[in-house]
């Protein structure tokens, strides 16, 4: 096979520049694997959550009420754009199991009488379905029974309703509805203390009492319903029945938190991949430029015997698209790869019965074309000086660098070294390359701030939460809200040194147009252990009648202090009361409203209620007060603020670990890759310069030291601007992952700056080092036999 | 300059046998064929031959740039053969001064800066005024190369090449790349700076009408000194048909 002059020119030129070429290609391949990595994700996760809800019919609408005759159901399922509904029994029971001494909750939920047909159906991974009129059998969710080595055919007992039964396990399955299965009470899933088991309604009707009626309605709507509509629809029918509000699937817990994950997902997708492409597409322009002009004579006399400037600009563009398919063909890879890996962090986090992590080869192809737009947008302005140019111009040598008008004279007046001046001039004169490393430079900086900040509002988020304003070792969580008197009761129980009562009580609140469904949380006025605090971190005093409201709830209401909001309580006596905002707290999870404890039980008009019991604890006669607490009749659950903490921490730190050690990377790529090019530029232009040097007299170190000065310059400046473009980015991604279900608090200390600082300062040695080598080989005689 | 030349100071620099032989694979190219040679301080030569007969080679041996293969050279007491890179790098800063065909001037430095960039790193330089002032250039002192003619860029490049106070000068073609006028002016300068410090001035070049203006000529031609002529009388550039 013949091969054209210029396309081997164009395969020498590669092998020649490799390092450089190679640089620019791990760039561009990190923008692509982000690209496919995170467009990629996002389509596994949002299809693979579609077909899962499709398959196995995930509800849209969904309701819990304290008891309903069956009779309801036929109302609900007339109702206009009800498709279907299901009347279930849902109530919370505590495992027993020799392995587990931490409290535990599991979810019991009734399946119906026909195997296999409602909604929200199981994915059977092990064993069968319990047979409907069984009074034992169950099914337990795939990652309990994971957590706790159970299997088909084992028993376990259940306290439920204060009775222990002993129940045996037919099967291991997943369900739409609990993808992500978060514990009451519990920050982050754990599929220790945690689980689901669904039961024959028979069996949960005789435990609970609940024969002939029912605790829960799910309904699918019909397709194009009006989701609000039929909600207060279904508000109308089962508000006599205790009903405390119907949700759609937002105000779902698994499903807003995988649609917060998709969120995040798409924030990163609209950040990390335009940085590396930008990048890309400056260090193409400054190693092309460079080329070209080194090779400007070559282009001369091509364009004297006969090519045309399109033959050679086209040349110089095949070059880039042989770079840029390296770099594509490499982020492939480095994308698939990292999508696998987040695949199986998914595949911890969320249950599903399957996730493909997508090969759609759109997204390949999108992430394809952007890089090779990015890449030839870089070489476009470059190639357009070789068109300029006529032949015979281009074959004489350029003129020298004319350096009169680079502020020559001011630096002359600054005492300086000669090699310093020639190294200030040197940036100075070339101002576009020089501010597109420091761009760039500062963008891998930038990438690293933003992902380390992280950790350290993490840790504000627990001291704040924890540490602050939740200071009880454990809360005890009624069934009902009862009388003081179990209040009292509690404090008998071992161990107990400090006890405060609370009141939970669910309501719609109203501002103007906004409407958020949420629970007002009432203390004491004196509340020591379950404080609420100021922004300043102060605890506040709880006002005698009005609401205080966390940040979230406020803006989301968008109302402040001392305006009213309209309460309407979901449960009791459902009293609907206008109430003024009295203040605005801090909180990170979930959007929060509290009250004092008497104001919250007249503004109910329930009459006085508690909902559970903030403990302090001896830590000694802890294991003796959780043997107490679980058993006392009116408990529902316990959330040990220990177990939550470490759970909360255990789950992040492992998945920071992975993005921090991705990101560093990233950044470090970035960094070697600017760094390098700037330096192989500059040797290659003042190569010469170094080399008279040499023979000069100056010593080996000293002229490496003027190159490496001009490379430290170019990453100090950058420093100070990647910290400003990281903490804007950090900043956007606040913004971006706050949702009622949590949000971020930013908290940027120093120590972030200096670690990122110096995770590019390290590549960026490593950079050096490698130019430090070429110096030591310059050919002294041969710079000074030529002409440039 | 009599009493330079006096051999009880003995000469500045010498070589011994000097043999380089440059390898290519498996072509071998014999550059030096065993040169003997000696200078007396002050004293300034002229080397002519053809491309191709080891005179480059030669200089670039004697200044430090190059290993020989065989033989030896002094400088004084100092046997230069047996000092590593960074012997060779501290002699070339303390005592050598280098003139290229190309100048090879810094361009974002002027050409007062230029020639500061050596009295810098020099133990004991001449004020870089005073350099520019010998070869001429004080009024261009502030300019920048790209602002200097070829002429006066080389004689920038002889006032940082002397400014140090070199014990010797080397010039490889100083006046290659310019015409006949420009060329007097540099090797004015040359001489000018010979009488002045005192460095054995050793010059190439191609122009064998140059060798007029030196105290002795040497021929090189294939590797070796085929032909030395001592001149009893030394003319001034300006007498000097180009």
């Amino acid at each position: 096979m013949v091969i054209a002059p210029l396309r081997r020119k164009v395969l020498r030129d590669l092998r020649r520049l490799w390092p450089q070429a190679l640089a620019i290609a791990l760039v561009l391949a990190a923008g692509v694997a982000t690209l496919i990595l995170g467009n990629g994700a996002h389509a596994a996760l949002s299809d693979t959550r579609a077909r899962y809800y499709a398959d196995y019919r995930f509800a849209d609408v969904f309701a819990d009420l304290t008891r309903a005759p069956l009779s309801l159901l036929a109302e609900v399922s007339a109702l206009d754009g009800v498709l279907a509904a299901e009347a279930r029994i849902v109530k919370l029971g505590r495992p027993e199991l020799p392995d587990l001494t931490a409290p535990a909750s599991m979810m019991m939920v009734s399946l119906p009488a026909r195997q296999g047909a409602g909604l929200n159906r199981l994915h059977l991974r092990q064993g069968r379905l319990p047979d409907p009129l069984s009074t034992r059998e169950v099914v337990i969710s795939a990652d309990f029974a994971t957590a706790h080595g159970l299997q088909p055919g084992d028993g376990m007992s259940v306290v439920m309703n204060g009775k222990r039964r002993m129940v045996s396990i037919t099967g291991i399955a997943l369900s739409p509805e609990f993808i992500y299965a978060l514990g009451p009470g519990e920050m982050m899933p754990d599929p220790r203390r945690f689980g689901i088991a669904w039961v024959p309604r028979d069996m949960l009707a005789g435990a609970f009492d609940l024969e002939g009626a029912f605790s829960n309605l799910v309904v699918q709507l019909a397709p194009g319903a009006d989701e609000s509509r039929v909600i207060a629809a279904i508000d109308r029918l089962i508000t006599p029945y205790g009903g405390g509000g119907a949700v759609g699937r937002v105000d779902q817990v698994s499903h807003a938190f995988l649609d917060a994950e998709l969120r995040q997902l798409g924030a990163m997708v609209k950040v990390l991949p335009p940085i590396f492409l930008l990048v890309a597409a400056m260090l193409v322009h400054m190693t092309l430029s460079r080329l070209i002009a080194l090779e400007r004579e070559q282009i001369g006399l091509l364009k004297a015997i006969g090519y045309s400037p399109r033959a050679i600009a086209g040349h110089y563009l095949e070059l880039v698209l042989l770079i840029a398919g390296c770099g594509i063909l490499i982020g492939f890879g480095a994308g698939a790869w990292l999508g696998a890996g987040l695949a199986q962090i998914y595949a911890r986090f969320f249950s599903f019965p399957f996730l493909v992590f997508t090969r759609d080869p759109a997204v390949y192809g999108l992430a394809a074309l952007v890089t090779l737009a990015a890449a030839v947008a870089g070489a476009l302005q470059a190639v357009r000086a070789v068109l300029a140019l006529p032949p015979a111009v281009a074959m004489s040598p350029p003129a020298p660098a004319d350096y009169r008008r680079d502020g020559g004279h001011l630096a002359a007046r600054i005492p300086l070294r000669q090699s310093q001046r020639m190294l200030i001039r040197h940036l100075w004169h070339w101002p576009l390359r020089t501010g597109s490393s420091i761009l760039g430079v500062a963008m891998a900086v930038a990438i690293l701030v933003a992902s380390l900040w992280s950790p350290g509002s993490i840790e504000h988020m627990i001291d704040v939460t924890f540490t602050r304003a939740d200071r009880q070792d454990v809360r005890i969580t009624f069934a009902t809200a009862l009388a003081p008197a179990a209040f009292a009761d509690s404090r008998h129980l071992p161990g107990v040194m400090t006890a405060e009562p609370f009141r939970a009580a669910p309501a719609r609140l109203t501002k103007g147009s906004r409407t958020k469904r949420i629970v007002i949380e009432g203390r004491p006025s004196d509340a020591r252990l379950s404080r609420v605090l100021a922004p300043d971190l102060r605890p506040m005093a709880m006002p005698e009648a009005g609401l205080i409201l966390s940040e979230a709830l406020a803006e989301a209401l968008d109302v402040r202090p001392g305006e009213r909001v309209q309460v309407e309580f979901l449960d009791g006596r459902r009293a609907r009361v206008e109430l003024p905002v009295s203040g605005i707290s801090v909180g990170y999870v979930g959007l929060g409203a509290a009250m004092e404890l008497q104001a919250l039980n007249r503004a109910t008009g329930d009459g006085d209620l508690v909902s559970g019991v903030n403990l302090q604890l001896d830590p000694a006669q802890s294991a003796a007060f959780l043997a107490h607490a679980q058993d006392a009749p009116g408990t529902s659950f316990l959330t040990v603020s220990d177990l939550t903490v470490a759970r909360f921490r255990a789950t992040l730190a492992e998945n920071i670990t992975v993005m921090i050690t991705v990101y560093v990377a990233l950044a470090a790529i970035i960094a070697v890759g600017v760094v390098y090019n700037f330096a192989r530029i500059a040797l290659s232009e003042q190569g010469r310069e170094l080399a008279s040097l040499r023979v000069l007299g100056f010593t080996r170190a000293e002229v490496t030291g003027i190159l490496i000065t001009e490379l430290a310059v170019v990453v100090a400046l950058a420093q100070p601007l990647g910290w400003l473009i990281g903490h804007g980015i950090a900043r956007a991604m606040v913004a971006a992952f706050s949702s009622d279900l949590y949000r971020v608090p930013f908290v940027m200390g120093p120590q972030v700056y200096a670690t990122a600082s110096l995770v590019v300062c390290a590549a960026a040695v490593l950079s050096a080092l490698a130019i430090g080598r070429r110096i030591g080989q310059l050919d002294l005689i041969a710079v000074l036999k030529t002409r440039e | 300059m009599a009493n330079l030349r006096d051999p009880v100071i003995g000469p500045v620099i010498r070589a011994e046998g000097l043999t380089k032989v440059y390898r290519s694979g498996p072509v071998e190219v014999q550059a030096l064929r065993g040169v003997d040679f000696t200078a007396a301080a002050g004293e300034f030569v002229v080397i002519l031959g053809p491309s191709g007969s080891g005179k480059s080679t030669f200089l670039n041996i004697l200044g430090g740039l190059d290993t020989a293969s065989a033989g030896r050279v002094w400088f004084r007491g100092l046997d230069l053969t047996a000092l590593d890179d960074r012997g060779l790098t501290r002699y070339r800063r303390d005592h050598v001064g280098f003139v290229f065909q190309f100048y090879n001037l810094v361009p974002s430095l002027t050409a007062l800066e230029n020639v500061a960039l050596v009295t810098e790193i020099a133990r004991n330089p001449m004020p870089p005024a005073e350099a520019l002032a010998l070869v001429g250039l004080s009024a261009r002192r502030d300019h920048f190369p790209a602002q200097l003619s070829g002429g006066e860029q080389q004689r920038v490049a002889i006032a940082r090449a002397i400014a140090k106070r070199p014990e010797l000068l080397f010039c490889d073609e100083p006046t290659g790349a310019l015409d006949s006028a420009t060329g007097i002016k540099v090797l004015e300068a040359l001489t000018e700076v010979n009488r002045a410090t005192g460095a054995t001035t050793l010059v190439i070049t191609h122009n064998a009408a140059i060798r007029e203006i030196a105290d002795r000529s040497l021929r090189f031609a294939d590797g070796r000194i085929a032909e030395e002529v001592v001149n009893p009388v030394r003319k001034a550039p300006t007498e000097v048909s180009w």
